[in-house]
């Protein structure tokens, strides 16, 4: 059976506007910088509240920023 | 690794060294008894690093860390200090016969003085690590579910630890019964409640550091 994963695009979508530091980005959705890390490196997956957080703060549809995909 | 990091590394290890001096006991090192001295470097520790916080808040532990983390990590330190103190109480207390029943003996005022200090450097240390990124989030949902998660270890620790005890008190010979004062079990109860506590904080800062990896 495969399986399947939470992937994003944190990193990449933040890169594209300078203004948004880890920092920044983590006090518009109320979390810590190191959450920011955890997510951006995927070793962990959002609740779903965070996630549309995320997304707002990105200017993003939430499948822009994250995707459910089968494990390579 | 910056220079605060080392300092806060020497420090720990300077620490653990006067923790296991006064572990060894009264003729643990060739006879002589090193306990108070160790002690003292155990305790003048704990307070250069309250100085070290002071002076250098932002340098202490590794900028990755969230404020979660840090408090996980001084709850591993006290909590292994105190189960030190725990394990030596448990081990002299036999040795004292019938004045192990008294709930005031020789082996007890050693030991409540140490945790009281013991218990008075994590609140100094602890409210002062709180302190720090006051302005920024303390704690958001990752941290809660690491919390979480490291609750339910615990609880599983503890009832292994419980189902242990009771296969050894029931295991456990006749003549080998001598020591089963009503006190020693009280205090074999609380050294259970005080291993769940150092196992959750052990699994916090193991799950930290296993989702910056």
């Amino acid at each position: 059976m495969s399986e399947f994963a939470v992937r994003n695009r944190l990193r990449e979508l933040r890169l594209l506007r300078p203004e948004l530091t880890q920092a920044a980005l983590a006090a518009a959705c109320g979390v810590t910088r190191q959450t920011i890390i955890a997510l951006e490196a995927e070793k962990y997956s959002p609740s779903l509240e965070l996630a549309f957080k995320l997304a707002r703060a990105l200017e993003r549809n939430l499948e822009d920023v994250f995707q459910y995909t089968e494990k390579k | 690794m910056t220079k605060g990091i080392r300092r806060t590394q020497v420090l720990l290890a300077v620490a653990a060294l006067g923790a296991a001096g006064m572990f060894l006991g009264p003729d643990g090192w060739f006879g002589i008894d090193i306990g108070p001295v160790a002690s003292a470097v155990l305790y003048g520790v704990l307070w250069l690093f309250v100085i070290h916080l002071a002076r250098s808040p932002g340098e202490v532990f590794p900028e990755t860390w969230s404020q979660a983390e840090k408090q996980a990590w001084v709850a591993v330190v006290f909590m292994a200090l105190v189960s030190f103190h725990v394990a030596n109480l448990l081990l002299a207390l036999p040795e004292l016969g019938a004045e192990a029943d008294r709930l005031r003996n020789s082996a007890t005022r050693p030991f409540w003085i140490n945790l009281g200090m013991l218990i008075f450097g994590w609140i100094v240390i602890g409210s002062m690590v709180r302190k720090q990124d006051a302005d920024a989030v303390q704690l958001d949902e990752r941290d809660l579910r690491i919390a979480h998660r490291a609750a339910r270890y615990a609880d599983g620790t503890l009832a292994l630890l419980i189902v242990w005890l009771v296969v050894v008190l029931v295991t456990l010979p006749e003549q080998s019964r001598t020591w089963l004062r009503p006190l020693i079990v009280a205090n074999v109860l609380i050294a259970l409640l005080i291993a769940r506590t150092l196992a959750e904080s052990i699994y916090t800062v193991w799950r930290y550091r296993r989702e910056r990896a």
